[in-house]
């Protein structure tokens, strides 16, 4: 458990990670470094984004799974873990 | 009278009554029979009855009973088995016996009109008898029948026991015309007979509908009916609350639900209309629940494994995020140069384009003089755990070549504090991915070739630790604390050798050799528990000949501490694993052998301080480098005793010193106060790149990698910083070991003139007085 809040800081610590989320698997935030009114923007949109992403994935190969989703635009990125019960949110901006 | 009884079992005397009434108009009335005649007739009389035309319509019974019992019995046969009998069994029974064809016809008829579908059934005639208002002929004919019933049945038996086996003649015989439906026609033609009286009794009757309407005869009269009261009634339901369901039905979610009811996995890139179709008929027969998803507690999932492995992923993509450019670098990929990677695409493709440019320039400039070497700081491996401490050794994994061990541990005895060994990933240059506490400072590193996730740690307090990196417990596998002949001196050298050829009963295969202060050059392996055994003892020698040549006065001989000189470095031969040198702290390179441990086989002596690296040329086997803290580098020759090239830049001992894995003529060595990185091929006097350390920090180890042409260098400060080197292009042939030979024959040749040397040499030697 320590590991995990060591792992925590060292990320939100990390150049240029704007905020970390981790939601749950109905898109109620768990855990968040941002805002609360972004938290839930954020929660909302990215998790209809997985939904659909890992929906076109498995329809090509019901084998398959989505293990990773990036999504870069201009303004920064966002880097997210999703698995069966939570989504694990980064979002970032290299260039800071 | 058999019949006597049920004729009264009905009810004949309404039926009587209302047909005798109406006897004339109704055609269709049955003939009455009058109770009493019944019993002593033998068949019924018939009124005649008479339609309107004259016509003789009386309706003859159906069944009049002949006074033979075998009529009956035959009667009886039809009647009771439906079963058995078709029409044309019936038919031939009754002709046996009976002359009028007629009762056939009237029978059937009967069977006809009364509807019944069942002859043999009792209870029906009994029903149609109750039912049936209608002419009693009917009835007449349903009591005759059940009548007719009751003796058949008997007879019946009879037969079956009697005339089983009897011929029976069938005669088979054209019956009467049956008239099953007889509707008069109510037009005439014109041309018959009957138009006549047709067409005068229509024109009576339009008379007589003329004279209706003023006659006194006929009287309009009203009627009123019962409108039944109506009444309003109102039900109110429920309102039926409609609810939409709807569901998706993807390629994934049908596999998912054949997982999840066990129904074992289905092939489903083959055909999955086949599988639809048998899973709906499975589910038809198996009620299918679908597996309800439980919540997991948000702490739950916090310290599941599964966060904890997507946090590490998360970490090194953000990391590669942040790093990417030098990472990329280092992996000498193409990199986009002073590019903010956000940018939007065409100015990335402009940007491309444009240093594709600048590179076609720069390569055009080439053709006229080399660019300058030079080094680019990639980025220094560091975290909080590591600052202050000082960087004693480095080793790559040799399986995998992005895994770095790093040992930290201070050099001097008064400031010793508790080592740390760290294994650095590449892709993450901000958190080791291992770390490792040792009781003492760590002074030597190495990682074993055969079980790649071995390593092998040497301590100040003279201990030896295996670690096993796979594994994430801090505590070494072994540790060599418990054994008699441990080092009890700082451990300088740990390495892993792999001995091809068996000495004398020892084992084949990787050993652990290490060189401690205490003068002895020690074998570890695994026996009950760690064990060392002794390769050689290094024993304290005389410089005579050194004395000799400088003409000093002799020193006098003092007592010695221990017979023994501290070994601080060793290296064995890249293709014989017998030979090695070793250095001491007094200067000397001794070339030993582990088939002897009592002698050496060479001494070289030129070093006027304590050695603290000696590498085997991986090009040349017959050339090693040293170095020491007298400020110099020398370059050897295994022949040849004095050494063919001496290297010195600045007064500061020189720490660490290695060849470079990917040319032949380069190395790189470390003093104090700065990292230098020399080009035989192009100066034997200077090196070719030159980089200070930071300020108030020390350079203590340097690195090599193996795969790309970059370099780590460890400081004083915990830092392990990675540089690239940028336009070298020492040597096209780099494998090419002949190019070492030139400058070595340009030494021999200079040797002979030594203008410029001569004074190098003399300087040198000058030093030392």
């Amino acid at each position: 458990m320590a590991e995990v809040e060591e792992t925590l800081k060292r990320i939100q610590s990390q150049k240029g990670v704007q905020g970390i989320i981790i939601v749950n698997a109905e898109g109620i935030p768990i855990k968040t470094t941002l805002d609360n009114s972004s938290t839930v923007q954020y929660a909302g949109l990215i998790h209809q984004s997985v939904m659909k992403a890992r929906s076109t994935v498995r329809d090509i190969d019901p084998q398959n799974d989505l293990t990773f989703l990036r999504i870069r635009s201009k303004k920064n990125e966002i880097m997210i873990a999703p698995d069966k019960d939570y989504f694990l949110i980064v979002i970032q901006n290299p260039s800071d | 009278t058999e019949m006597a009884p049920t004729v009264t079992r009905s009810q004949p005397n309404r039926a009587y009554l209302g047909c005798s009434g109406t006897g004339a108009s109704c055609p269709g009335c049955a003939s009455h029979k009058s109770p009493s005649t019944a019993k002593s007739e033998t068949y019924i009389s018939l009124s005649q009855v008479l339609d309107e035309n004259g016509k003789d319509v009386t309706p003859r019974p159906v069944y009049q009973p002949d006074p033979a019992a075998v009529q009956s019995k035959h009667s009886k046969i039809f009647a009771s088995d439906t079963s058995g009998g078709t029409m044309s069994d019936f038919y031939s029974t009754t002709y046996q016996t009976t002359t009028n064809a007629s009762f056939a016809g009237a029978f059937t008829r009967s069977l006809f009109g009364s509807g019944s579908v069942s002859i043999g059934s009792q209870s029906i005639m009994e029903s149609m008898s109750e039912e049936i208002e209608d002419p009693s002929s009917k009835r007449d004919n349903s009591i005759s029948l059940s009548d007719v019933q009751v003796k058949r049945e008997e007879v019946k038996e009879l037969i079956q026991e009697e005339m089983l086996d009897d011929m029976v003649d069938l005669y088979l015989v054209e019956s009467d015309t049956l008239c099953l439906l007889d509707m008069p026609a109510i037009s005439v033609s014109v041309d018959s007979m009957e138009a006549e009286s047709v067409k005068e009794r229509n024109s009576r009757y339009t008379e007589l509908c003329k004279n209706r309407t003023g006659n006194d005869k006929y009287m309009g009269r009203s009627m009123q009916t019962f409108n039944g009261a109506s009444k309003t009634k109102e039900v109110q339901s429920e309102a039926i609350t409609m609810a939409d369901a709807a569901t998706i039905a993807n390629n994934w979610d049908m596999y998912d639900s054949f997982c999840s009811a066990g129904q074992g996995e289905v092939d489903l890139s083959t055909d999955t209309d086949k599988a639809m179709s048998s899973s709906s008929s499975r589910m038809e027969m198996e009620p299918f629940v679908v597996p309800s998803e439980s919540k997991p507690d948000p702490e739950l999932i916090l310290q599941s494994e599964e966060f904890q492995q997507h946090l590490f992923v998360m970490e090194r993509i953000i990391l590669e995020n942040i790093y990417q450019p030098k990472l990329a670098a280092y992996r000498q990929l193409p990199t986009l140069e002073g590019m903010v990677l956000l940018k939007c695409w065409n100015h990335v493709t402009e940007q491309l384009s444009k240093q594709k440019r600048l590179r076609r320039e720069e390569s055009s400039l080439d053709e006229e003089g080399p660019p300058t070497p030079a080094l680019e700081r990639l980025w220094s491996f560091s975290c909080e755990l590591t600052t202050g401490r000082n960087v004693s050794s480095m080793a790559w994994n040799k399986r995998n070549p992005d895994l770095l061990a790093v040992g930290y541990g201070q050099f001097a005895f008064k400031d010793q504090k508790p080592g740390l060994v760290c294994c650095w990933s590449l892709k993450n240059p901000s958190w080791p991915e291992r770390i490792f506490t040792c009781q003492s400072g760590v002074t030597a590193l190495d990682f074993s070739a055969s079980s790649a996730s071995m390593l092998a740690v040497g301590m100040h307090d003279g201990t030896i630790a295996t670690y096993n990196v796979q594994s994430r417990e801090k505590t070494p596998v072994i540790d060599s604390s418990d054994c008699v002949h441990k080092h009890t001196s700082p451990v300088w050298q740990v390495r892993w050798i792999n001995h091809e050829r068996a000495l004398s009963g020892e084992d084949k295969g990787e050993a652990l050799i290490s060189v401690s202060a205490d003068g002895r050059i020690s074998k570890w392996f695994l026996r009950k528990g760690l064990d060392c055994i002794d390769l050689m003892k290094l024993k304290r020698t005389r410089n005579d000949r050194f004395k000799r040549q400088v003409g000093e006065k002799e020193r006098k001989s003092e007592a010695l501490i221990s017979r023994q000189a501290p070994g601080l470095c060793f290296d064995f031969h890249p293709t014989d694993s017998n030979i090695y040198l070793a250095g001491t702290e007094e200067g000397h390179i001794h070339k030993c052998s582990c088939s002897y441990n009592e002698q050496f086989l060479e001494t070289y002596q030129a070093h006027k301080g304590p050695l603290y690296r000696i590498t085997w040329s991986p090009f040349c086997s017959d050339v090693f480098l040293s170095c020491s803290s007298d400020w110099t580098i020398q370059l050897w020759r295994q022949d040849l005793f004095t050494p063919v090239l001496g290297f010195m830049s600045t007064q500061r001992a020189v720490y660490d010193v290695m060849w470079s894995p990917k040319w032949a003529t380069v190395f790189g060595a470390v003093n104090e106060g700065r990292m230098e990185i020399w080009d035989l091929g192009a100066s034997i006097l200077d090196p070719t790149i030159v980089n200070p350390a930071s300020p108030g920090v020390k350079l203590t180890s340097l690195l090599f990698a193996t795969e790309t042409d970059c370099v780590l260098v460890g400081d004083s400060d915990g830092q392990v910083s990675v540089y690239q080197l940028k336009n070298f292009t020492a040597g096209e042939g780099t494998q090419d070991v002949s190019i070492l030979q030139p400058p070595m024959r340009l030494v021999k040749s200079m040797s002979a003139d030594r203008r410029r040397l001569g004074l190098f040499w003399f300087y040198i030697e000058n030093k030392n007085v």
